[in-house]
């Protein structure tokens, strides 16, 4: 068991942090319906206000799309979680992004998965909000999330029992 | 088991939204969709499954799909692929 559990309301949760900081907020704020009606599972969105995605808990880095506009890990605590770091930034090819874990790579809470220019990326025309989603969310009977507020990478925004 | 092979046409391959959209129609039936690309199989009803095999444009992709609605499954998931990727 890892450190991130803990015990609320009797049950043990898994904790899921920030990997962004900046503005968190519901899911449903993302114009993407992809994102916002929760095709790929609930979760979260955080508006960028630095260019580093780091690691949201224990995990293995699963699949980083080669162009680093996202990343999606398997946490130590078996959740499968998609950071997608801005909308429609496949188009970008890479560009403004730049990958710092590989595929495989097990990685701890706060570790620097990738650096972005979001600055860059919305002169460009990209909506740069990041929505941060558990795959498997279906899994979890308590999904409890934490918006609406200022984050700091590695602040607690989404809390997950089975 | 009935199954379809497609080559994918979307320059961006299959990415978290066209793998996000395919992953809901597969998840309608209940036969079991495995996707056959050339870097791996998945079941395609698992997101993290189906983005991990990072399928590119032009990629060569085998769906199979087996179980009751077999026959339904697969007509309309290559008309999926063909409206979407």
């Amino acid at each position: 068991m890892g450190i991130f559990k803990k015990l609320f309301g009797g049950k043990a949760m898994d904790s899921i942090c920030a990997p962004v900081t900046g503005e968190a907020v519901a899911i449903n704020q993302v114009s993407d319906p992809t994102f916002g009606e929760e095709i790929l599972g609930k979760g979260i969105a955080i508006r960028p206000t630095e260019g580093k995605v780091y690691a949201p808990c224990d995990a293995t880095v699963d699949m980083m799309f080669e162009t680093g506009h996202a990343v999606s890990l398997i946490a130590d605590c078996g959740a499968e979680i998609l950071v997608h770091v801005g909308l429609d930034t496949v188009n970008l090819k890479g560009e403004h992004y730049h990958v710092i874990a590989k595929n495989g790579d097990k990685v701890k809470k706060g570790d620097l998965l990738i650096e972005f220019d979001h600055e860059a990326i919305a002169a460009a025309g990209y909506d740069i909000i990041t929505p941060v989603v558990i795959c498997n969310s279906g899994d979890y009977t308590t999904f409890e999330t934490h918006v609406g507020k200022n984050v700091t990478a590695g602040d607690v925004v989404i809390e997950l029992a089975k | 088991m009935k199954e379809f092979t497609y080559e994918i046409k979307d320059p961006m391959g299959l990415h978290a939204r066209p793998a996000g959209l395919l992953v809901k129609a597969a998840g309608a039936y209940a036969s079991t969709v495995t996707l056959n690309a050339p870097t791996g199989k998945a079941d395609a009803k698992r997101i993290m499954a189906v983005m991990r095999l990072a399928v590119k444009q032009g990629h060569s992709v085998t769906v199979t799909c087996e179980g009751a609605d077999e026959e339904k499954a697969a007509a309309e998931l290559k008309a999926f692929f063909e409206a979407n990727l």
